[in-house]
C-alpha cells in the first residue's frame, strides 16, 4: 500500500494496474464514476512520465492506454481529496472489482 | 439521490440498440436510464420515429436525455422525434454527433456523476477528437 | 372535387410507387442502402389505407395528415423528408391555393422544410434537385405551369446522374456516387408527375 502524500497544496498516491490486459475499458469507467464521486480536483498519469489527466473525463482517462504492471499515480486537491484519492488507489489495488 | 440525464440509443438494428444498451448499464452500472430502440414499423432495419418518442418519453427525467444513433436515417428520424415531443420536453433532448458504443458509453459515464446535460453530450463528442 | 382529387391523387400516387417499388430499390442498391422502393411504398400504402379519412379533409390538414403517416410509417430518412415537405406544405395551405403563385408559395413551404430536415439544398445528389428546380420554375410564372414543373423535375433528376454525393449514406461512396441517379431524386420526380398529370386531366 503505498502512502498517501501531501505536497504542494495536492494529496498523491499510486498503485500498480494488475489486470493482465492493463487498464482497459471498463476499469477505466469505473476509474471515471470513482473519481466523480468526489468534490476534489483529481488526475491521474500513467507513471512518472505520464501527463497529468482530469480523472474524471472518461475520454481522458480512457486514453492513459496504461498497461500490465504499470503505476497509475493519483493527485487531488480541495474538499475531500484524501478520500479521493486513497479511494481510487484502493480500487486499483483491488484490481477494480466492486 | 439526484437525477442522471439519460441515454438513449436509435440503431437501424433492434439487436445492435439492445447490444449496445447492454454494454452501457454493464460498463456503467444502473443508475443511468437507458432506452434503446431499433428497426423499422415493419420490423425491418430502419428507425421508426413514434419509438424513438416512446423510447425518449419512458426515460425523461428533468436533468435531459442524449440520444446516440448510427446511420443517417437514425438522426433525421430522431430529429423529428424530438421534435414531436412537448416543447419544453425537447428542449432537454439532444442528439449526439458520435460513434453509438462509444458515444453511450462514455455519455452514461460523464451523466453517472450527474454532469448536465451539455456536459454529457460534449463528452461523448470527445470520444473522436 | 376537392375529395375526389385527394382521393385520385392518393390512388395514383401509391400506384406509381408500387409499380416503381423495383426501380428506386435498385437505384438505391447502387448508392443507398438499397429499401427507397420499399420505405416508400410502405409510406404510400399507409395512406393509402388511411384514404377514406384523409380525402374529406381540408387541403392543408389533409396533407398533414399524409405528411405524419409517412412519418410514422416509412422507416428510413425518406419518412420525415417527404413527411416534412407534406406537413409545412399543410400548414402553408390554410386557405387553399387557387393559382400558380399561390400554390409555388405553399410548395416553397414545403422545400424550405427539406431544406432543413436534410440540412442540404441543391448540388448534393438529393431530392432537392427535383424539388427546387420545380419551384423555381413555378414561380418564374413563364410558360404553362404544368409543362415547366414536368421538365424542371426531368431536367433535375437527369443532373443528379453526374453529381457527387455529399448527403446520406451516398457520400459514403464518394466518386462511385457519380454516374447513378439519385433514388430520391428519382421518386420526387415520380411524384411531380403524378401531381401534374392530376391538375392536367382535371383541367
Amino acid at each position: 500500500m503505498s502512502g498517501l502524500v501531501k505536497e504542494a497544496g495536492y494529496v498523491h498516491g499510486a498503485a500498480v494496474i494488475q489486470d493482465p490486459t492493463g487498464l482497459h475499458a471498463r476499469p477505466a469507467v469505473k476509474l471515471t464514476k470513482s473519481a466523480k464521486r468526489h468534490g476534489a480536483e483529481v488526475e491521474v498519469r500513467a507513471g512518472e512520465a505520464g501527463n497529468w489527466v482530469n480523472a474524471k473525463s472518461p475520454n481522458a482517462v480512457m486514453k492513459l492506454k496504461a498497461g500490465h504492471g504499470e503505476e497509475l499515480q493519483f493527485r487531488a486537491r480541495g474538499e475531500d481529496a484524501e478520500a479521493a484519492v486513497a479511494q481510487m488507489v484502493a480500487l486499483v489495488e483491488r484490481d477494480f472489482q466492486e | 439521490m439526484s437525477e442522471s440525464v439519460s441515454i438513449v440509443i436509435v440503431s437501424h438494428s433492434p439487436q445492435v440498440a439492445r447490444g449496445a444498451a447492454d454494454m452501457v448499464r454493464e460498463m456503467v452500472g444502473e443508475e443511468v436510464q437507458v432506452a434503446h430502440c431499433g428497426g423499422n414499423p415493419a420490423g425491418g432495419l430502419g428507425t421508426d420515429v413514434m419509438a424513438i418518442k416512446s423510447a425518449i418519453e419512458s426515460v425523461y427525467n428533468q436533468k435531459g436525455v442524449a440520444i446516440l444513433v448510427d446511420l443517417g436515417g437514425a438522426e433525421t428520424n430522431s430529429e423529428m422525434a424530438v421534435e414531436m415531443l412537448p416543447a419544453e420536453m425537447g428542449e432537454r433532448v439532444v442528439i449526439c454527433n458520435a460513434p453509438i458504443v462509444e458515444g453511450a458509453v462514455m455519455a452514461a459515464t460523464e451523466a453517472a456523476g450527474g454532469a448536465p446535460l451539455e456536459a454529457v453530450k460534449a463528452t461523448a463528442e470527445e470520444f473522436l477528437s | 372535387m376537392k375529395t375526389e382529387f385527394l382521393r385520385a391523387a392518393i390512388a395514383r400516387a401509391t400506384e406509381t410507387m408500387r409499380a416503381h417499388n423495383q426501380e428506386l430499390t435498385e437505384l438505391d442498391q447502387a448508392i443507398g442502402d438499397g429499401d427507397h422502393g420499399t420505405n416508400m411504398q410502405r409510406g404510400f400504402d399507409a395512406i393509402e389505407a388511411s384514404a377514406d379519412e384523409i380525402s374529406p379533409l381540408d387541403l392543408g390538414a389533409a396533407l398533414q395528415k399524409a405528411g405524419m403517416t409517412l412519418v410514422t410509417t416509412v422507416g428510413g430518412a425518406s419518412g420525415p423528408l417527404y413527411g416534412s415537405l407534406l406537413m409545412s406544405m399543410g400548414k402553408a395551405a390554410s386557405s387553399e391555393p387557387t393559382d400558380r403563385a399561390s400554390f409555388a408559395a405553399v410548395f416553397s413551404e414545403g422545400v424550405d422544410a427539406v431544406k432543413r430536415r436534410g440540412k442540404s439544398d441543391v448540388g448534393a445528389k438529393t431530392m432537392l434537385d427535383v424539388l427546387v428546380p420545380v419551384l423555381q420554375a413555378l414561380q418564374d410564372d413563364g410558360g404553362d405551369a404544368v409543362a415547366v414543373a414536368r421538365q424542371a423535375a426531368d431536367e433535375g433528376l437527369e443532373s443528379t446522374r453526374n453529381m457527387l454525393a455529399t448527403k446520406g449514406r451516398a457520400s459514403f461512396l464518394g466518386e462511385r456516387s457519380v454516374g447513378h441517379l439519385d433514388p430520391g431524386a428519382r421518386s420526387s420526380a415520380l411524384l411531380v408527375h403524378v401531381v401534374c398529370d392530376l391538375i392536367e386531366e382535371s383541367q
